[in-house]
């Protein structure tokens, strides 16, 4: 063996132990456990019992003609077209106003709007349960206050806008973290684009048409990513606001997942909906990085 | 002139009235933990009548001390666990021309895209067939899991840009592989590595669907469960609820405004 052949395998063996915890960690937590999904989505067992029951293509087929799996899709739909609105628009518009519309107090609005980014998703949920509850309720009062009246269900109680009183929330949440975002992609326009462009007259919203909108387009394709992936992530506002209910209104994948597996007991079928929200993720993120590479 | 003014206090406006309806609920949750249950049945929209501190008494004697204990020490413990092998993992791979390593770049980068709300079943047979349901260690083995695909694509970013010639010169004047590391690049890094940790720290913090899985004992839930305990303790004992919830968040909060720069730095470095 040469000198420089073997230094190469010294080489190698040092790498992969200095990969090993990392790549190890992935492989046991993430990759294993899909796998495990995938390959368990096509058996019946249950929490308790190590007895699996081959069921083929079942628990796709169930899915499939399971009205309360496309309410939750249906959900999961709202909540991203829903956020991909609400979010990154407004944290779009907001952003753009603090960069170039106005500039005193930039920092203090900064720091409002992004305040909810850190508080925890279920201090969240519960403030807003809060808000939203039919007796002691912030907005009942303020409704009643102005002369309408409150959903006589409650808010949340009432299955035809439950869903659209968690966007709210989600947006409160969320719009300060786009906010910060595209603000830091405004930033880094240089300002003499814009005072060239003022020299031939593009001022206002020409100016915003020509030179802000593509400056940002890659970070708003990101904040768009990162808000389609959460929205089909969503989990915890769900789950401590409304459970799923009522009757289901408000089921998304990620509670639909944990009820059929660890309240009803259907392994093998939580495992198919967790691969059918898997292959959407994949979907979803592979289309968005092909559009953000035709930039 | 008068055009523009008018924008701007139209555009002053409308920044205004979201910073308000943000503020607004946060505002709220403090004011309810003042009240007690009888004033905000009576009047949901008045204010506290002086400082009273039993809604935060109740609430703190539900073991929220705890909760933040166990918080930190999963915190802390899976912050480091992400930061040093992603670290090390993502410069081993930017130096490398390898294509075996090059794949394996490939492999946790793939990993990212799996939600964990796609795992949870193998996820929960995996930690209870090895005995490590409740326990605090087991949890950081899959929190580190999640964070490290993410951690490791932003330092490798980082380790690509990084200046080479700076570690040649080094190599050049006599520094070994490992001094390269410790006192050249480790001391450049640190804003990548803060950034990185804050991101991961907010994010374990706050994290609750494995939490909910995996730790079912009370004495080693985590705040975000502990939040949850409120709730099913107290039910509609709102000043009670919110009480523990500003224990909870207003620290949280303080925290955010005094290093609101590294805050949102660490986010904004999102988008690169």
């Amino acid at each position: 063996m040469s000198l420089k052949t073997s230094r190469n395998l010294r080489n190698a063996g040092l790498n992969g132990a200095l990969l090993a915890p990392a790549l190890t960690l992935v492989l046991v937590f993430v990759l294993l456990p899909a796998a495990i999904t995938f390959v368990g989505s096509f058996f019946s067992f249950g929490i308790t019992s190590s007895a699996w029951t081959w069921a083929g293509m079942g628990n796709y087929t169930r899915a499939f003609a399971d009205p309360i799996f496309w309410v939750a899709l249906k959900n999961n739909l709202i909540i991203i077209f829903g956020s991909i609105l609400s979010q990154v628009g407004l944290g779009a518009i907001i952003a753009a106003i603090l960069d170039r519309g106005i500039k005193r107090g930039t920092t203090a609005y900064r720091t409002i709007i992004f305040m909810p980014v850190v508080i925890s998703s279920v201090a969240v949920s519960l403030i807003w349960m809060l808000i939203y509850d039919p007796n002691v309720g912030s907005l009942n009062a303020l409704v009643k206050a102005i002369g309408l009246t409150p959903p006589k269900l409650g808010w949340l109680g009432d299955p035809s806008i439950s869903i659209w009183m968690v966007l709210v929330t989600a947006a409160w949440a969320n719009v300060g973290f786009q906010m910060v975002l595209i603000l830091a992609g405004l930033q880094a326009i240089p300002r003499e684009l814009y005072e060239a462009a003022a020299l031939d007259g593009a001022k206002g919203l020409k100016a915003f048409w020509h030179i802000t909108l593509p400056g940002i387009r890659n970070i708003l394709i990101v904040g768009v990513l990162i808000t389609t992936i959460g929205g089909l992530k969503v989990f915890d506002l769900i789950f401590v606001m409304t459970g799923g209910g009522p009757a289901n209104a408000t089921q998304v994948m990620g509670t639909y997942i944990y009820l059929q597996a660890f309240n009803l007991g259907n392994m093998g079928y939580a495992n198919a909906l967790s691969i059918i929200l898997l292959l959407i993720a994949l979907l979803m993120g592979v289309a968005q990085l092909k559009l953000s590479r035709r930039g | 002139m008068k055009r523009f003014r008018a924008v701007s206090i139209g555009l002053h406006l409308f920044v205004s009235v979201w910073a308000l309806f943000v503020l607004a609920p946060v505002l709220w949750m403090v004011m309810a933990g003042f009240r007690n249950r009888l004033e905000l049945f009576k009047d949901p929209l008045g204010l506290p009548t002086g400082l009273n501190f039993d809604a935060f008494v109740r609430a703190w004697n539900t073991g929220i001390a705890n909760f933040i204990l166990n918080s930190v020490f999963v915190t802390v413990i899976s912050v480091i666990l992400i930061v040093v092998t992603s670290g090390i993992a993502a410069y081993v791979l930017a130096r490398s021309e390898s294509k075996a390593l090059k794949l394996i770049y490939v492999l946790i980068v793939a990993s990212f895209a799996v939600p964990s709300q796609s795992v949870l079943v193998p996820l929960y047979q995996i930690i209870s067939g090895a005995g490590l349901l409740n326990s605090l260690f087991a949890i950081v083995l899959p929190y580190a899991a999640y964070g490290i695909p993410f951690t490791t694509v932003l330092f490798y970013a980082f380790f690509l840009e990084f200046p080479r010639e700076l570690e040649e010169a080094a190599r050049l004047d006599g520094c070994s592989r490992l001094q390269v590391i410790t006192r050249i690049v480790l001391p450049l890094s640190g804003s990548a590595i803060a950034s990185a940790a804050i991101f991961q720290a907010v994010f374990i913090w706050n994290e609750f669907l494995l939490a909910l899985l995996l730790l079912t004992d009370t004495s080693i839930k985590t705040l975000p469960l502990g939040m949850l305990n409120l709730r099913g303790q107290f039910s509609s004992d709102w000043p009670a609820i919110m009480a523990g919830v500003t224990i909870v968040t207003a620290p949280m909060l303080i925290l955010f405004i005094l290093a609101q720069r590294y805050f949102v730095r660490s986010l904004a470095g999102l988008g690169k």
